[in-house]
């Protein structure tokens, strides 16, 4: 069993049963999520299965770097969360998707726009993340949360930063001292070349609390 | 008359809940895919009369198996079980034969009317 003494992935925070409801939760709440998205973006999400890890925080940049492109640069946005369910919900997009995803949105433009000054320009890219990020994180959060019959607050989203090469600033936003255990989500649009991350992660504190919600969440199924 | 249920789900925890929440007093056969290439494999060996499909599945997704299924039986009668319930997907689903979509998680109420809708158009079309 790996213990994560090397700060790789721990296999002893969660029994079989209780990552495969995890999963299955945040596959729920993802779902929900980009359905709500959809009403925003006519724009199809393809959903990946998603995978849960426990890890120690320091850990987090390298099995990032692994999991998206190696050397693409990335925005990311981010919404803390707290109650019973306490943690941060993280949403990776590729260089540019505001960019994309405005013509959707019905606010397109170009960068450089000549009709534009650069304020506004960074003010929109900065406007349309917050705004997806919004609804992805806030939507799969709460559904989390619903599910397992609990309520969060939120912090507004903010982007965390625009254009990064690597995750090692992430380490700045979060307690080192931390396990984090994350629930991972790709995805990607449909018909655009956008692969994105959604991460909903939360600690070692929440822990005893998500393994009886979780419990108490699969015997209503039980016979 | 529906005898034999096929459930094609990767999620063990989902196939558990969906499992339990078929009604047990009518005697379903109840079988067990574990992807999309294990359902069409099972849809063929063992056709059954319903089939309860999840999507978002590693290697063969939900579509495909649905499409695959509807290309080997014309006839078969597939319910999606799915998250992903964007406007899109729930079109491309319906295009691709689906007999119905439920929201996951569903309750077993809504398992159960889905089921007595399918067993109505089954023997509909029987007759």
């Amino acid at each position: 069993m790996n213990n994560g003494e090397a700060g790789g992935p721990r296999n002893d925070f969660f029994s079989e049963e209780e990552r495969d409801i995890l999963q299955e939760v945040m596959n729920i709440a993802f779902g929900n999520a980009t359905a709500d998205l959809a009403e925003l973006i006519d724009i199809q999400v393809i959903l990946s299965v998603p995978d849960v890890q426990v890890l120690d925080f320091n850990a987090l940049p390298s099995y990032l770097s692994e999991t998206i492109n190696h050397g693409a640069r990335n925005s990311v946005t981010g919404q803390k969360f707290w109650g019973d369910f306490n943690g941060s919900g993280l949403l990776f997009l590729p260089r540019g998707t505001e960019r994309i995803l405005s013509k959707f949105l019905n606010v397109s433009y170009r960068d450089p726009d000549p009709s534009m000054n650069a304020v506004e320009i960074e003010t929109l890219k900065r406007g349309l993340l917050l705004e997806i990020s919004n609804i992805l994180i806030g939507a799969c959060v709460g559904k989390i949360s619903d599910l397992l019959n609990t309520v969060v607050s939120y912090t507004p989203p903010e982007l965390l930063t625009l254009d990064n090469p690597d995750f090692d600033f992430l380490l700045k936003h979060f307690g080192t001292e931390q396990t984090a255990i994350v629930m991972k989500t790709l995805f990607q649009f449909d018909q655009q070349d956008i692969n994105g991350l959604l991460l909903v992660m939360t600690n070692q504190d929440s822990v005893g609390w998500l393994k009886t919600a979780l419990h108490a969440f699969i015997s209503q199924y039980e016979d | 008359m529906i005898e034999k249920i096929l459930i094609v789900d990767d999620s063990p925890v989902a196939r558990k809940m969906l499992k339990n929440s078929i009604p047990k007093n009518k005697g379903y056969e109840i079988f067990e895919a574990v992807d999309g290439r294990d359902g069409i494999k099972k849809y063929q060996i063992l056709r059954p009369e319903i089939v309860f499909m999840d999507l978002t599945m590693p290697g063969i997704d939900g579509y495909t198996a649905l499409e695959e299924i509807r290309k080997f039986d014309g006839k078969a009668m597939v319910i999606v079980m799915t998250a992903d319930v964007q406007p899109k997907s729930i079109s491309n689903v319906m295009a691709l034969g689906a007999f119905t979509l439920l929201k996951k998680p569903a309750k077993a109420q809504v398992i159960e009317e889905a089921l007595e809708k399918a067993e109505h158009a089954l023997r509909e079309s029987n007759e």
